[in-house]
């Protein structure tokens, strides 16, 4: 989701590559992955959006030096670039339909923040526990002096090995209203509904499919087995007809 | 990155004991409880972002209230005549999710206690952790020594209870690895001129994979830190989580066949030189949830 969205904005924008990162001291460089049959190498790149004032930085997850990465991304983003607010995106697995609507879980680094955001609606997470690497971050940042917020839209669980073109919309509709930017994002409600026939269809063929969403839709719980039975059968379809 | 110093004692010829999370915990529970008992007092602590991912975030109706990391601590504390320093260490520090330290952190870490402990005039170090042995559960654990020197081990030998590692089965020629950092520390600290001992509590070697600790075999290694230190100590803070963790290892061992239990249970008479197929019949007894590494981190909302 989160290379989706940045991947538009990139495109939309025509964003300009600006600097990067060297992948030395972070990643193991054990071996290399591939995915749909391409190599794939450790990237952490930083992109302009001229038009809108916006920097972009895609990046793999660090394996090693964490502190120290963190704070070479910041250092670069403030000294060369001025930056004034960080935001990460990260999407969030939950036990929510695909006809439900997606929340914007929300975490500020400073309380001021939280009131500047105010009525965007957006939706203030509570967690203790293992810190994923954006609450690090703007752990960070708040020690460097910057603002920043961390995004964690909803994605129905089942839809974790597919595209979730719903939480997509709700994340760049919120960028959309918070820098102007102006996009259009009807593709995206083109995308969703396509999704939506396609399970509509499945929900038909199997009942069991069909009940399983259903108690999802009411706020049900549903056990390990029927999670793991739901996720796969939406998976094998979407992937037999997408 | 560094070493913050709170305090600065006057302290006179310091011993150190140091503890780091291994097999069982036997040596942290060790170094812990003495530190504990002796009401030891904080002195300063290593910068834990060089070394260590954040292990808990604290997020509040939406606020980031807190990181916390992994603690690495010094404290101090004079008992009668004698000056000692503690370091305790919450976790190891690995790169790429290692449960022991190796590599260049290891390296800075071990050095940066024994900066501490230089500063201060420390020449003596004590580590602790595990040994995995062919033992019975229900014997007392021995502590197994391994020095920097001939006189610091004629020395260890002396305490109740203790035996050398050549001593000890299968490594009669006293040859082994003490894996992380309660190994790497003393090496550091011979090479630097210091000496020391660790000081490893019995663990059953089917029981080594657990998840669990053990503090029976803490026990054990506080009683050769009473020693040591020429003290008598109450270890009743033990009782309850030693009652605990033997209730589980009972009910594991009342799950093994007569026949297993039966030569399982020669280990209380014969002296076991190998593990021997025992060892791996009776590890499948553990249950999944008592078995390392079966936790999932990764955030999530409420």
């Amino acid at each position: 989701m989160t290379s989706r969205v940045l991947d538009f904005l990139i495109e939309a924008f025509e964003g300009q590559e600006v600097g990067e990162i060297e992948p030395l001291r972070f990643f193991s460089f054990g071996g290399v992955r591939f995915k749909e049959d391409l190599v794939q190498f450790q990237e952490s790149k930083f992109w302009a959006l001229k038009r809108h004032n916006l920097l972009i930085f895609k990046s793999d997850e660090p394996e090693f030096e964490y502190y120290l990465f963190l704070n070479t991304l910041l250092e670069v983003a403030e000294h060369y670039f001025q930056i004034e607010e960080l935001y990460t995106l990260s999407g969030t697995l939950s036990l929510i339909a695909h006809t439900s609507p997606r929340r914007i879980l929300t975490v500020y680094n400073r309380k001021e923040w939280k009131r500047r955001l105010e009525g965007y609606g957006l939706e203030p997470m509570t967690w203790k526990g293992p810190p994923a690497i954006s609450s690090y971050l703007l752990w960070v940042a708040k020690k460097r002096g910057i603002p920043g917020v961390s995004l964690w839209p909803e994605i129905p669980f089942y839809l974790a090995s597919r595209e979730d073109p719903e939480a997509i919309r709700v994340v760049l509709s919120f960028f959309n209203q918070r820098f102007r930017l102006g996009l259009e994002l009807g593709w995206l409600e083109r995308e969703k509904q396509e999704q939506e026939e396609k399970i509509l269809d499945l929900r038909r063929e199997n009942r069991e499919i069909d009940d399983y969403i259903c108690r999802l839709e009411k706020g049900l719980p549903l056990n390990e087995e029927e999670q793991v039975k739901l996720a796969r059968e939406i998976d094998e379809h979407l992937g037999k007809r997408g | 990155m560094g070493v913050k110093i709170y305090h600065r004692p006057d302290l006179h010829h310091p011993i150190m004991f140091v503890g780091w999370p291994g097999i069982g915990n036997i040596g942290l529970i060790a170094v812990s409880t003495l530190k504990e008992i002796l009401r030891a007092r904080e002195l300063g602590e290593i910068d834990p972002l060089h070394f260590f991912y954040p292990r808990k975030v604290v997020i509040e109706d939406g606020l980031l209230v807190d990181l916390e990391f992994p603690a690495s601590r010094f404290y101090y504390q004079r008992v009668g005549e004698k000056d000692v320093l503690f370091f305790i260490g919450e976790e190891q520090p690995s790169d790429g999710g290692r449960m022991y330290a190796r590599g260049e952190k290891a390296y800075q870490m071990a050095n940066f206690v024994l900066d501490v402990a230089s500063e201060f005039g420390c020449h003596r170090i004590y580590t602790s952790g595990a040994c995995v042995s062919p033992i019975h559960h229900q014997m007392k654990p021995r502590v197994c020594a391994v020095a920097t020197s001939s006189e610091v081990l004629q020395e260890v030998r002396r305490y109740s209870n203790t035996i050398v590692m050549s001593e000890l089965g299968e490594r009669r020629e006293g040859e082994g690895v003490i894996t992380g950092l309660n190994g790497l520390l003393l090496g550091v600290a011979k090479s630097r001129g210091m000496e020391g001992a660790c000081l490893m509590g019995e663990i059953p070697d089917w029981l080594s994979g657990a998840a669990f600790p053990y503090p029976k075999a803490s026990r054990s290694v506080l009683e050769v830190f009473a020693q040591i230190l020429g003290i008598e100590i109450d270890l009743h803070l033990l009782d309850e989580s030693e009652r605990q963790i033997e209730e589980i290892v009972e009910s594991f061992y009342a799950k093994f066949p007569k026949e297993m239990k039966e030569e399982y249970d020669q280990r209380k008479t014969i002296l076991q030189i190998r593990p021997g197929t025992i060892t791996i019949q009776a590890q499948i007894y553990i249950d999944e949830q008592y078995k390392k590494g079966s936790e999932e981190g990764g955030e999530a909302p409420s």
